[in-house]
């Protein structure tokens, strides 16, 4: 149960950075640790032998579908990070708070 | 619950992990943040290791801190100037957003009561042959978006982040 | 607790191995320049001074510990150990012989390219903390060539993954036949200048150049922990021939027991000699000819070997 509960405390965690930091890198690692967070809580509750059988229940499948949330985190961190620095390159601006053109 | 050496370890890993986390969200320097971010991506590889996942720690290591942590670092270097000097990074929100996170937290360890984790102490490592089968055979469509996704992320990036040299 | 144990005693053994390592390489890479210049190299302590690094060494770790003041204290002590630490780690993966591999994993290539990569952060940090343009350039520049150089290593230690069919470097090494060196040649060539270049050595020391960015990320630097960069840049040097012996030229594969490491050391040796003639014989490479060559040569050339491998593959 340990590692289940890492994981849902180490999200909470990120939900929290995510809701409090103005910076756009500080919000991104939030983002980071969220998703560290559930593929934790995939692998743990797929880890671990059958006390019965001793296979591992679905521990393949769960591997590759956490492969595959990796591939699309480190797409989604890439191009976050190439709109940071875009835009600190044209406004000047690296915090949340300061990019208010659209609203109404 | 007995207290052998795996799981003393996953109990060292997941505090270190708990620890890191709330640096990153916490520390309002930002070249500390990353170094928090990286210690976190170890932990957890280390915690992926521990549930015999070996693949998928070292993709942890290689993807997470040889290449998103790498980004991060090279991207705070390049916008540095424009922030120097203006320290105050977190928001007035925090009590709203404790109280969220907080919640959330309950909530998903209420619901998470039922599944029983059944890590024993010693997991079994993941073999390559099986892994690379899943992925090759029931997986091979969603494999292959992936690819398509990361192709499409690379040309992104590159338009974005170089785009202005017109 | 034997894991715990056992790890211990391999992690020791490694450091030791690393150090005896370092240090031998520096005398060898001496000698090697000497000859290529002329020159005798270091004569005086030791048969052919071959104890003149230990000296250097007891000078560099007796000399004060100087952290400059304007630097950002922590991270710069840090740095130079986050180099280090992941360039020793990744030797514990390197087969030496039949049992004799210290830590057998079924992703033991994965483990070998992928660690070394977390000492790109050590290298930055190293520029950035520093807190001069200099290092801060030297820095960015070490990291883009590190992560860009990344890429082609990995496609070519893919190759030979994909032709022994698995990723184990033990099975890679225990399935080696004559004519895979050939067959792989062109990811071999990869595999080595993109070692080179993954450690900054000449002619790809661009980052960390004298005359252009007076010693780049490290300009800092001195003493013990100056002498930390060293050792991992020759530590890395080792790992990468040993692996290179291992992976890509059948290791120890063929003789038993202790003729066999002697095989692959000979086999290593002739890299390390090959990788120093590279750097005393070649100009250095201009930044931007260096991401250039990682990105439109070797990563091409590794693409073709895999196609290549593949094109193999099914008449085995």
């Amino acid at each position: 149960m340990i590692g289940v509960l890492v994981s849902v405390a180490v999200f909470c965690i990120g939900v929290y950075g995510v809701l409090t930091r103005r910076d756009i890198v500080g919000v991104l690692a939030s983002i980071e640790v969220m998703l560290a967070g559930s593929m934790l809580a995939l692998v743990a509750m797929a880890s671990g032998a059958d006390s019965v059988t001793g296979v591992r229940p679905l521990g393949q499948s769960i591997e590759a579908v956490v492969l595959l949330l990796m591939v699309i985190d480190a797409a989604e961190a890439a191009v976050g990070l190439a709109l940071l620095v875009s835009v600190a390159r044209r406004r000047g601006v690296t915090r949340i708070d300061e990019l208010q053109e659209v609203k109404g | 619950m007995s207290f052998d050496a795996p799981t003393i370890v996953q109990i060292i890993l997941g505090a270190i992990a708990l620890l890191s986390a709330m640096t990153v969200v916490l520390v309002r320097e930002i070249m500390r943040m990353a170094i928090g971010l990286g210690v976190f991506l170890l932990s957890v590889a280390g915690l992926f290791l521990l549930y015999g996942a070996s693949f998928l720690a070292t993709s942890e290591v290689f993807v997470y801190v040889g290449g998103v942590l790498v980004l991060m670092l090279f991207a705070i270097m390049l916008v540095q100037r424009s922030d120097s000097g203006r320290a105050v990074l977190v928001s007035r929100h925090d009590i709203g957003s404790a109280s969220v996170a907080l919640g959330l937290f309950v909530m998903l360890t209420v619901a998470l009561q039922g599944v029983s984790n059944r890590f024993t102490g010693s997991a079994p490592e993941s073999s390559m042959q099986e892994l690379s089968e899943v992925l090759m055979g029931g997986r091979l469509v969603q494999y292959e978006i992936a690819g398509l996704l990361l192709l499409v992320a690379l040309v992104a990036v590159i338009v974005i982040a170089g785009g202005d040299e017109r | 607790m034997t894991g715990f144990v056992g790890g211990a005693v391999y992690g020791l053994a490694g450091g030791l191995v690393i150090a005896v390592a370092a240090l031998f390489g520096v005398w060898w890479e001496r000698k090697v320049s000497a000859r290529i210049q002329m020159r005798l190299g270091p004569t005086e302590i030791g048969p052919a001074g071959l104890f003149q690094t230990l000296a250097d060494t007891i000078k560099l770790v007796l000399k004060e510990d100087i952290t400059p003041r304007q630097v950002d204290r922590p991270l710069f002590r840090m740095a130079p150990l986050l180099v280090f630490t992941p360039i020793a780690m990744s030797l514990v993966v390197i087969p030496f012989a039949g049992g004799w591999v210290p830590l057998n994993t079924s992703v033991g290539m994965l483990f070998f390219v992928a660690v070394p990569s977390v000492s790109v952060i050590g290298v930055l940090l190293a520029g950035f903390s520093s807190g001069n343009t200099y290092a801060t350039l030297g820095g960015l520049r070490g990291a883009a060539q590190m992560i860009s150089y990344e890429l082609p290593r990995t496609l070519s230690v893919l190759a030979m993954a994909l032709l022994a069919g698995s990723l184990a470097p033990l099975e890679v090494m225990n399935r080696y036949e004559w004519w895979w060196t050939p067959a792989t040649f062109i990811a071999l060539i990869v595999y080595f200048i993109s070692s080179i270049a993954e450690l900054n050595r000449g002619p790809f020391d661009i980052p960390e150049a004298e005359s252009e960015l007076v010693a780049g990320y490290f300009a800092d630097y001195s003493g013990i922990r100056w002498a930390i960069f060293m050792m991992s840049e020759y530590g890395g040097l080792v790992a990468a021939s040993f692996f290179g012996a291992a992976i890509f030229m059948g290791g120890a594969q063929g003789l038993p027991g202790v003729f066999g490491v002697l095989l692959i050391f000979a086999k290593a040796l002739v890299l390390i000699t090959l990788m120093m003639l590279v750097k005393w014989t070649f100009p250095r490479f201009r930044s931007d000819q260096l991401l250039t060559l990682a990105w439109k040569v070797l990563t091409p050339m590794a693409l073709v070997q895999l196609v290549i491998v593949g094109v193999i593959l099914p008449w085995l």
